[in-house]
């Protein structure tokens, strides 16, 4: 008796297990049938926020459901992040993630989240395309006078970065390292805080996508570029590799990531969808008058670079002894 | 005692300067102070913690010594106190699950009761006009996330 | 610049911003920020971001002109709350609480609205000629500063926050003191380390200034006037001429032209030079005044210079964003990204590329003020009206428009329980006699001084002096100095002389 019991009550569960696993695929099958979120871990008018609005309208266009950005920001992305992390894994809530919430916060402080076991990676989004630049008032004027002037004069140049942790400080320590100089790093609450005082020579490089129109105003000079090719805009500067600094480089990318366990039929429809918005002619443009190129890359890719990105920042923070404090 | 204190209002205005003062002290021990170049996330705090002690120490003395308005001046009510404290409380606890309606008249008629002044007949009917503008203002204006019922 | 080539420039911008589509969006912004303005807590930030998107729909010219509509008018708003019910929604307006506040209890409400606005209008216009004749030398002298001169500006600053005390100078650096600490709640941007949050999640981002504002002066407000009739009845019993006097107008005169003045100087300098304007501005008609016990109990001259120094302060605070792009503030921030959601790349190219867009939004500021005057000069019969709605009601009423305005920054039911909080101890500090306006300046410029102290120090690779040195950073301290000393001196032997008597 008490084994029917038992038995019908296991029935029971696994009738519920189908019938759950059933309504699953139908709602993948239907997805979206209502607005999607997109999370995005810092506020409006920042160069994320800026990428992530056009990404929103292409993928509303592409999948005829409102993509609605919802800014979470604080604690340099880790709020947002975290939301996204424990949002429920249905598809309705999609992360736009800047690179570094994964690869270097996770390092340098504890998170509430794992960079690659609480999401599932989705697309490629894009990355910014820019290099240091330096004020004409410090002297160098290439990247190999700035190495040997660092050289010479240990401490004397000033950096600034839009902050601790940031890619940009990332940068700068990886130069700092490969080259063997010391450049001092001075931390600033945003990129265009520290083009404040880099356009009066006070910090004397940076390597922020703002300082481009200055450098195209000739005010500043673009050193090199920090990404596999050169930047459309700027054809004459050298990437590091060019100059003789292969594996130099800290790259700036975004992605978009869904919650772990969200399912795959709906992961791989959204990265069809967005590798075609960006292959697009239209999205090309709009991209390049931002600094932005999209690679195109599937899931499994963008999980790679993300682990081989967690590892090389890993090294770097190690080796260059980077601390918050 | 109290007879010899002479400006209760100050000496107890000090007193608090200092013992915000000294937790800050305490709390903030074992922030770093960095060094000359790289002041750390210590140095601030307690410079401010000590000023603060010190000024409020003064302030004491100055209780204990010179006449000045006294603590119990005036007139301590508690209920006024109490009720809007309460009715803050009400509104932030009860807006998430509860709805922007269900929670603008329970705080509304919390804070009303903190006054003997209330007239409840004219006090339901200016609610009503208040919750009619809080969600025409904030929900359907404004666009802010908020379900107006509890069943929303 | 040749004369000529301005006003071609001058009538290319106003050829823009009076094009039908534009005086309405500009009309539109300056509408929904005298709105939001006037709401306690709802800033021009959070509405900016909300409407941002929504900008996209529109041409460039329009929608910016539209954003900073909702700035300005926020700024005319502002000070209608604070005027009233005691409620500063923004930094810039905790001062105009001073004194206007006290008008409104004389019955002078519409005398200081009135006043606030034509300060605005006057402030607005001059900042707006400004900005057409003189924006890229100004960008050129805001880069003299140094972070070792912002930071010295930032301790006058502070010093300024003891001035404008009306009681206890003892008390105001007390509460200065603890306005400071209570900014470095949170953590901290240049270490990344956690101060005194005590593990609360929703302290990790540092207090909020609309929670705490909304709590000590707002709820702790009610709580007041609950409690004495006699101390509210003062602001509902007469109510005497809507307009200010000619003698009111001849009282105003000078301190709305030294404010537009010293506010139009303060916005240009990026990185919370424009919080100092209103505060300044204050400072310097209370030292300027025959009598300065006045100033707190309803002074006129109180809220005109003020009022016309934050609202120059915000016109030139477009100075960086227009002529660099480097916003200065929030506001400044959401401008730049309403540029950027239209493919226009914030920078120097801007004023060549497009000129349209940049003069336009020049000649636009102007339209905006003289729409704003119109809107609001006849608005003030209508909100001292608002004065006669029973306390028993109208508390009621402001309690609802605190709480919502604090939920609606970060839509967090806990920033909420932070108000109640503050409430108490506003009421605290209202029985202790410990004025809460200092408090809020320490509040504001203690981060931003930590800020500038650390990378002075970093940069001048850890060189004390260099506070010293630099010619701008000694003498905004040699000033803070001789500021203090005016205020102590008559203080220090008063209580001489009374604790003798004793």
């Amino acid at each position: 008796m008490r084994r029917r019991l038992l038995l019908s009550l296991g029935g029971a569960a696994s009738a519920a297990a189908i019938l759950r696993n059933g309504t699953a695929r139908a709602q993948a099958q239907n997805w979206p049938d209502r607005p999607v979120k997109l999370l995005l871990p810092y506020a409006p008018g920042g160069a994320t926020d800026l990428m992530g609005r056009p990404w929103a309208e292409k993928l509303s266009q592409a999948f005829g459901q409102q993509f609605v950005i919802e800014n979470r920001g604080g604690a340099g992305g880790m709020i947002g992040t975290e939301a996204a992390a424990k949002s429920p894994p249905d598809g309705y809530t999609l992360f736009f993630a800047p690179g570094a919430t994964l690869t270097t916060l996770p390092i340098l402080r504890k998170t509430p989240y794992d960079p690659i076991k609480s999401f599932t990676p989705i697309a490629r989004m894009g990355d910014l395309v820019c290099g240091f630049v330096i004020n004409p008032a410090a002297g160098p004027k290439t990247l190999h006078e700035t190495i040997a002037y660092a050289k010479q004069n240990p401490g004397k140049l000033a950096f600034g970065s839009a902050g601790l942790g940031t890619s940009s400080q990332m940068r700068i320590e990886m130069l700092k390292f490969r080259a063997k100089v010391d450049i001092l790093h001075v931390p600033y609450r945003g990129s265009a805080d520290a083009l404040n005082d880099l356009l009066p020579n006070t910090v004397q490089m940076m390597n922020e996508i703002n300082v481009l129109p200055h450098v195209k105003a000739g005010k500043l000079i673009l050193l090199n570029i920090n990404y596999p090719t050169r930047h459309p805009e700027f054809p004459d500067v050298a990437t590091l590799t060019e100059l003789g600094l292969p594996d130099s480089d800290v790259p700036v990318w975004f992605s978009l990531l869904a919650p772990a366990g969200t399912p795959m039929a709906i992961v791989e429809k959204l990265n069809a969808k967005a590798r075609e918005i960006a292959a697009s002619d239209d999205m090309k443009a709009r991209m390049r008058a931002i600094n932005v190129v999209i690679p195109l890359q599937s899931p499994e890719q963008i999980a790679q670079h993300l682990v081989a990105d967690i590892a090389a920042t890993g090294n770097l923070i190690r080796d260059a002894n980077i601390k918050l404090e | 005692m109290i007879r010899r204190i002479k400006g209760s209002q100050d000496l107890t205005a000090g007193a608090m300067f200092v013992a915000i003062g000294l937790l800050a002290i305490v709390v903030g021990r074992d922030y770093p102070l960095g060094s000359w170049q790289r002041p750390g996330t210590g140095v601030l705090p307690m410079i401010l913690a000590w000023c603060l002690v010190g000024i409020g120490g003064v302030i004491t003395i100055k209780g204990l010594l010179i006449r000045g308005a006294g603590l119990l001046d005036g007139v301590w009510a508690w209920r006024p106190v109490i009720m809007v404290t309460l009715a803050g409380l009400a509104f932030a606890l009860l807006v998430n699950d509860g709805g922007l309606v269900v929670s603008m008249v329970v705080s509304m008629a919390i804070c009303a009761a903190g006054t003997p002044e209330t007239r409840w007949r004219e006090f339901a009917i200016f609610s009503v006009i208040m919750v009619v503008i809080g969600v025409a203002l904030f929900i359907k204006g404004l666009g802010m996330p908020i379900k107006v019922f509890p069943w929303n | 610049m040749e004369l000529s080539d301005l006003f071609a420039n001058l009538s290319l911008g106003f050829s823009v911003a009076l094009s039908p589509g534009n005086v309405f969006w500009c009309l539109t912004g300056a509408l929904v920020g005298t709105a939001i303005g006037v709401l306690p807590g709802v800033g021009p930030v959070a509405t900016m971001a909300l409407l941002l998107p929504t900008t996209y729909y529109l041409p460039p010219e329009g929608a910016l002109i539209m954003l900073a509509g909702i700035y300005y008018g926020a700024q005319y708003g502002g000070s209608t709350t604070a005027i009233l019910i005691n409620l500063p929604g923004e930094s810039s307006s905790v001062v105009t609480v001073l004194d206007g506040y006290q008008m409104a209890k004389q019955g002078r409400a519409g005398a200081a609205l009135a006043i606030s606005a034509i300060g605005s209008f006057f402030a607005g216009c001059v900042a707006t000629i400004v900005i057409a004749v003189a924006a890229p030398p100004l960008t050129l002298v805001a880069q003299k500063f140094a972070p070792a001169d912002y930071c010295s500006l930032m301790v006058l600053g502070l010093v300024f926050a003891i001035v404008l005390a009306r009681g206890s100078i003892l008390k105001a650096f007390g509460m200065v003191f603890l306005g400071m600490l209570l900014g470095l709640v949170g953590t901290d941007v240049n270490t990344g380390n956690l101060r005194y949050s005590f593990g609360i999640s929703d302290l990790f981002d540092g207090i909020g200034f609309v929670p705490l504002v909304m709590g000590l002066f707002g709820m702790a407000e009610i709580m007041a006037n609950m409690t004495s009739t006699e101390r509210r009845d003062l602001v509902t019993a007469k109510v005497t001429g809507l307009m200010p006097t000619r003698e009111d107008l001849k009282t105003s005169a000078m301190p709305i032209l030294r404010g537009t003045v010293l506010g139009g100087f303060l916005g240009i300098l990026p990185g919370g030079g424009a919080v100092l304007a209103s505060f300044s501005a204050y400072t310097l008609e209370k030292k300027l005044a025959k009598d300065p016990s006045r100033f707190g109990h309803g002074a006129i001259e109180g809220v005109a210079g003020p009022e016309a120094a934050n609202n120059a302060a915000a016109q030139t605070s477009f100075i960086p964003m227009l002529t660099l792009g480097i916003p200065s503030n929030a506001v400044m921030a959401m401008m730049i990204g309403g540029m950027m959601i239209h493919g226009i790349v914030p920078g120097p190219q801007v004023m060549q590329e497009r000129p349209g867009l940049f003069w336009g939004m020049i000649a636009s500021m102007w339209v905006g003020n003289l729409m704003l005057i119109v809107l609001n000069l006849p608005m003030i019969g209508l909100w001292v009206r608002m004065l006669m709605v029973p306390y028993r009601l109208l508390s009621v009423a402001i309690l609802f428009f605190c709480c919502i305005g604090v939920y609606s920054l970060n839509n967090s039911a806990n920033e909420v329980l932070f108000i109640a909080a503050f409430g108490l101890l506003g009421y605290l500090f209202f029985k202790l006699d410990c004025e809460p306006a200092p408090l809020l300046l320490g509040f504001i410029l203690g981060p931003l001084l930590e800020v500038y102290m650390r990378r002075a120090m970093l940069l001048s690779r850890g060189d004390a002096m260099v506070f010293l040195e630099r010619p701008l950073s000694l003498s905004f301290l040699v000033l803070a100095g001789l500021l203090l000393a005016i205020v102590l001196l008559p203080n220090i032997r008063k209580a001489r002389e009374v604790a003798f008597v004793e």
